[in-house]
């Protein structure tokens, strides 16, 4: 009987421990650590950031579920991989400490076979002086609770537009090296929609602030697509977004503090500036969560796991090189640690070989390159490959590894929601073919026209409200999920 | 109309907003179209499977 530890139980953590199960029904042990008592769908976040959607909407409880799934659930935070054994342990194991009340503190050591680290990211509020909604001032909509408390300050700002008071509305990304892009670009619009719905427009001035070197970047490089009868870049698409809103724009800045009235942002050209403001949803940088690792005998092996941010080393090429001789075979496709062959990362939790947006440093020094977007579809494609080449390893008793998914292979669509209503939603569908640009494969745009494509509508927000149930349909394990795509 | 609006308006050809191109009424219409809309909620989703199909092997 093999025994596979999964941390993590986000979108790419409980794909993989969904698809486990399935595939290998009771025969073997499946223990899933994770602090979080719920699963949360993120990309719903939005909506309750706009007060559309309730929390409970968008989570539910993963306890009842791994008790019918036959999984040892453990809330606790994994603290150390250990991946030799050591200290009685023959075989690699973890210490976690558990988060729960009447654990709280509690350290344990859960030995595996099979390790998967799909922790996803660390929210580090902390690298941009002021930020975030704990110890600082603006809000976040990273996770459901950060989104319900950015919808009681967007309405605190909208009684205020409804007392004649001018608000400054500032939305985008809080520090020079973040990434998720889509998302606060997602917020602004639906921060937008309503207020234009409760005709509050005339007393809102709404500025969208990004580290990306041309809007439409997208953390990806930006695309080429076909609109309106012309291959358009992606920053054409996206500016007129914002024009059609009247919502102003500022690119290549990296935000380096926030007080209680202004953010102060340093450009790609070296100048420095400060923008007044009066509600502020900035995404701060990620970062892995800083386990450690150590040896047999205890010395610190951390470096030989995780790149210096946190995130885990896998199957990439991460010799560095000039953006000019960046390649698509650079990226990850199996995710697993190059020399611990039974340990694996999918999801946020893999180190990228480098960005995918071309590198700009300011004069100043600073480095202003959005990071790798891994979320959604990605981090559920990679989780499912992950499952898919452990249960062959333990099925035939060898690293047979034949599931594959590249980012320079593998599409992803980003449905961008800017308005709610069955009649009345807006949303920009985003599809991109592949995610990593493979300039080899296709010499013109780095990807496939026929299949990156991006389209306003209506039919986007159906298709948006359409994910939200089917995926929390297979979240939760109702029946012939295992049928629904990532 | 909002305010930005009519700065638009002043600020045409020299703000950087004002280079970027914004849609006609007709496209609004299409945008919303019930009929078109439900066709096209039928190619993005073909299209999506399509995309999460080839990704992985």
């Amino acid at each position: 009987m093999a025994k596979i530890v999964v941390i993590g139980a986000g979108i790419s953590g409980h794909t993989v421990s969904s698809y486990l199960q399935h595939y290998l029904g009771k025969k073997h042990e499946i223990v899933v650590v994770s602090p979080n008592k719920n699963f949360q769908w993120v990309p719903s976040n939005i909506w309750v950031g706009v007060g559309r959607m309730k929390p409970k909407d968008i989570y539910f409880p993963l306890a009842p579920l791994y008790k019918k799934w036959n999984i040892d659930f453990k809330r606790a935070l994994a603290k150390s991989i250990h991946p030799d054994g050591g200290e009685g342990f023959d075989k690699g194991y973890i210490t976690i400490e558990y988060v729960t009340d009447e654990d709280k503190g509690k350290v344990e050591k859960v030995d595996y076979d099979f390790l998967v680290n799909a922790t996803g990211p660390a929210l580090r509020f902390d690298k941009t002086e002021g930020l975030g909604p704990h110890n600082g001032t603006s809000v976040s909509v990273c996770s459901y609770d950060h989104a319900a408390h950015a919808w009681e300050k967007l309405q605190e700002s909208m009684e205020k537009m409804k007392q004649g008071i001018k608000q400054n509305i500032v939305i985008g990304i809080g520090h020079p090296g973040a990434t998720c892009q889509g998302a606060a670009f997602e917020y602004v619009l639906n921060v937008y929609f309503e207020i234009k719905r409760k005709k509050l427009l005339d007393y809102a001035d709404i500025t969208w602030i990004t580290n990306e070197y041309q809007l439409g970047d997208f953390a990806m490089g930006g695309a080429y697509i076909k609109y309106g009868g012309y291959i358009t870049p992606t920053k054409v698409f996206t500016e007129s977004f914002l024009a059609e809103r009247g919502i102003h724009w500022i690119k290549q800045a990296g935000v380096q503090k926030i007080d209680k009235k202004t953010i102060y942002y340093e450009k790609l050209d070296g100048t420095y500036h400060e923008l007044k403001y009066d509600f502020s949803m900035l995404i701060p940088a990620f970062s892995g969560p800083g386990i450690k690792a150590f040896g047999k005998d205890g010395e610190d092996i951390t470096s030989k796991l995780f790149k210096p941010n946190g995130f885990m080393i896998v199957d990439a090429d991460y010799t560095p090189k000039p953006f000019e001789e960046w390649k698509a075979s650079d990226w990850p496709s199996k995710y697993q640690h190059p020399e611990y062959a039974n340990i694996f990362a999918p999801g946020i939790a893999f180190a990228p070989p480098h960005t995918i947006s071309k590198p700009h440093k300011s004069p100043n020094g600073t480095s202003i390159t959005p990071a790798p977007p891994r979320t959604g579809m990605p981090s559920g494609v990679t989780g499912k490959i992950v499952a898919q080449n452990i249960r062959d390893w333990i099925k035939t008793g060898k690293p047979v590894m034949k599931h594959k998914a590249s980012m320079a292979k593998m599409g992803a669509a980003c449905i961008v929601s800017a308005g709610y209503g069955l009649t009345n939603g807006i949303a920009a569908t985003m599809t991109v073919y592949p995610i990593v640009p493979d300039w080899e494969k296709y010499p013109d745009y780095g990807r496939s026209i026929k299949y990156t494509m991006g389209e306003p509508g209506l039919a986007g927000h159906w298709l948006k409200w359409f994910m939200h149930y089917m995926f929390l349909h297979k979240a939760k394990g109702y029946p012939f999920w295992y049928l629904l795509p990532e | 109309m909002n305010l930005l609006h009519k700065e638009r308006d002043l600020a045409r050809g020299y703000s950087e907003f004002a280079y970027a191109p914004v849609p006609t009424r007709m496209t609004k219409i299409i945008r919303k179209n019930w009929i078109w809309q439900a066709y096209r909620f039928i190619r993005l989703n073909i299209k999506i499977i399509r995309i999460v199909a080839f990704g992985h092997s």
